[in-house]
């Protein structure tokens, strides 16, 4: 380990950078490092960096029990007590892949479905891909009974791969479409399950670019331009795709495409798509003929509102 | 950007931009004008327009103005607070393409004669920016305090501001200054690295060609 002074500011743009300062600077490890850039960048004590995560992953398991207290109704009608009739239902229907199976799908639609009725969420990395994180890092958790200190150190490393993608590409749907958000949220998500069972970067990074790689083209096509469908099955797809891509990097498979060319390849379909497809909803799903209905629905509830 | 805006914000949904982003105008606003008001105007533009309403856009912006953070499960009774509150408000539409796609306009009134003007604009994942204050076009979001000055045109001011400043210690990160005429009205947003105190507003104030001050503390590590 080096013994070179860490610098006041510390800057990545690549997995390779995020190499060199380790390589260079006397951290103590990924997570380390991740609580050191926050705090430096953000001006804030590194002990308190570490309790604002604390908090947050709170937050994050209570928007669990909270998207899970009642059925949760939107005005428009898509979001119809999902949840609530898939964990009513799930003791009496076929069990495809057992129960933790079906808690991820259940944690993941509440929280998605909690964030439709103006819950609290963490977004992570947005609003609309708030389910992911909590659905899958989350449950798998749970299922392993791991200690909090080690949760809350693998959101660093996720917080950290996500930021990469921010700086190389961006996480918003209007910019490059659903893939930046669930795209994105499915390989922090991987990134950070790798990571509570090995630190190893190369492994949280194939995780990473497995997970991206899968969604890449994801379009943003909300119908009535609601955070609602098909956000919140979405949200599912990249749950179940980043405990996948976790599981395949963990018993050794590659990304043949390297994480930070997969955000390229991201920002540049991003880039190619049309608006229509890009949070307008003025194509895809949104301009199905019962998506102009439901939207005729809701914008005739909405000038009666405004 | 940093790991705290890809885990976070903490925020009520359902979206960064167009219920958390429009939430921290509201406060934003209400920070700027900074006296007790009974009732505003908010117009909408655009995108906040056609799907505000399905976003809790205007529950969001109101609840800000009532000093709710976008964390705040209070949101989405923003509405009937503001009854409680005596806090009158109406909304308004615009399609207009020279206008930001997230856009509002928010004139605080109290009594009759006495309007003010801010303007705002959501920019992604929970930020904000001001962009306008009455006539001055300014830019800011929450990552330093802010301190927006509207003075008369004449040598020296720039000296006297730097100068107090100086005196209480307080360093400009960014400053930038603008005037309508020559001779005519001025206005500088400085961007400081703490908050400005509070005898610095007063000695600033008390200039007699200083005509509004107004100080903004930093949002950044709050929600």
């Amino acid at each position: 380990m080096s013994t070179k002074e860490i610098p006041n500011r510390i800057r990545i743009r690549s997995t390779q950078d995020v190499r060199h300062y380790l390589k260079t600077y006397p951290f103590k490890g990924l997570t380390d490092f991740f609580i050191e850039y926050e705090s430096r960048n953000r001006l804030l004590p590194k002990d308190e960096v570490y309790k604002r995560m604390q908090s947050t992953i709170k937050i994050m398991k209570e928007s669990i029990e909270k998207g899970k207290t009642k059925a949760n109704i939107t005005p428009s009608g898509l979001i119809n007590g999902g949840c609530d009739t898939f964990m009513k239902n799930t003791p009496d229907t076929v069990s495809l892949l057992g129960d933790w199976f079906n808690a991820v799908i259940s944690n993941t639609l509440a929280v998605s479905e909690l964030n439709a009725c103006m819950g609290r969420i963490v977004a992570s990395p947005t609003a609309g891909a708030c389910g992911v994180m909590p659905g899958a890092f989350l449950t798998i958790c749970e299922k392993f009974e791991i200690p909090e200190e080690r949760q809350i150190q693998s959101l660093f490393i996720a917080g950290g791969i996500g930021e990469l993608i921010q700086i190389n590409a961006s996480l918003s749907g209007s910019q490059h479409g659903c893939q930046a958000e669930v795209g994105s949220a499915s390989a922090i998500t991987a990134s950070a399950i790798v990571s509570l069972f090995e630190i190893s970067l190369d492994k949280i990074e194939n995780a990473a670019a497995m997970a991206l790689a899968n969604l890449l083209g994801l379009v943003c096509d909300p119908v009535a331009g609601l955070v609602e469908f098909p956000c919140v099955n979405r949200n599912i797809a990249g749950s179940v795709n980043a405990i996948a891509s976790a599981q395949m990097a963990l018993a050794g498979l590659t990304s043949p495409i390297p994480f930070d060319e997969v955000v390229c390849a991201m920002k540049q379909i991003g880039d190619d798509l049309p608006a229509s497809l890009k949070e307008t909803s003025r194509g895809g799903l949104a301009t199905t003929p019962t998506g102009l209905r439901i939207q005729r629905k809701v914008r005739n509830v909405d000038s009666e509102n405004m | 950007m940093a790991i705290f805006d890809i885990i976070g914000p903490v925020m009520i949904g359902p979206s960064s931009s167009h219920t958390a982003g429009a939430n921290r105008i509201g406060y934003m606003a209400a920070l700027c004008y900074g006296k007790p008001f009974h009732s505003v105007e908010i117009k909408l533009y655009n995108s906040f327009a056609s799907t505000g309403f399905g976003h809790g856009t205007d529950q969001a912006i109101v609840a800000g103005l009532l000093g709710f953070k976008m964390d705040d499960e209070r949101i989405p009774y923003a509405f009937e607070i503001a009854k409680e509150r005596s806090l009158a408000y109406n909304f308004r539409k615009s399609y207009k393409r020279d206008h930001h796609p997230n856009e509002v306009r928010i004139v605080f009134h109290r009594g009759s004669a006495h309007s003010f003007l801010i303007r705002g604009v959501s920019i992604g994942a929970g930020k904000a920016k001001i962009t306008q204050v009455q006539e001055d076009n300014v830019s800011f979001g929450g990552d330093h305090a802010v301190l927006l000055l509207n003075y008369k045109d004449i040598t020296g001011m720039i000296g006297f501001i730097g100068g107090i400043l100086g005196k209480h210690q307080v360093n400009v990160a960014y400053m930038q200054t603008s005037r309508n005429a020559l001779k005519g009205t001025a206005m500088a947003m400085l961007k400081l690295d703490e908050e400005c105190p509070n005898d610095a507003i007063v000695e600033l104030k008390n200039h007699s060609d200083m005509h509004r001050v107004i100080s903004i503390r930093k949002l950044n590590n709050e929600y």
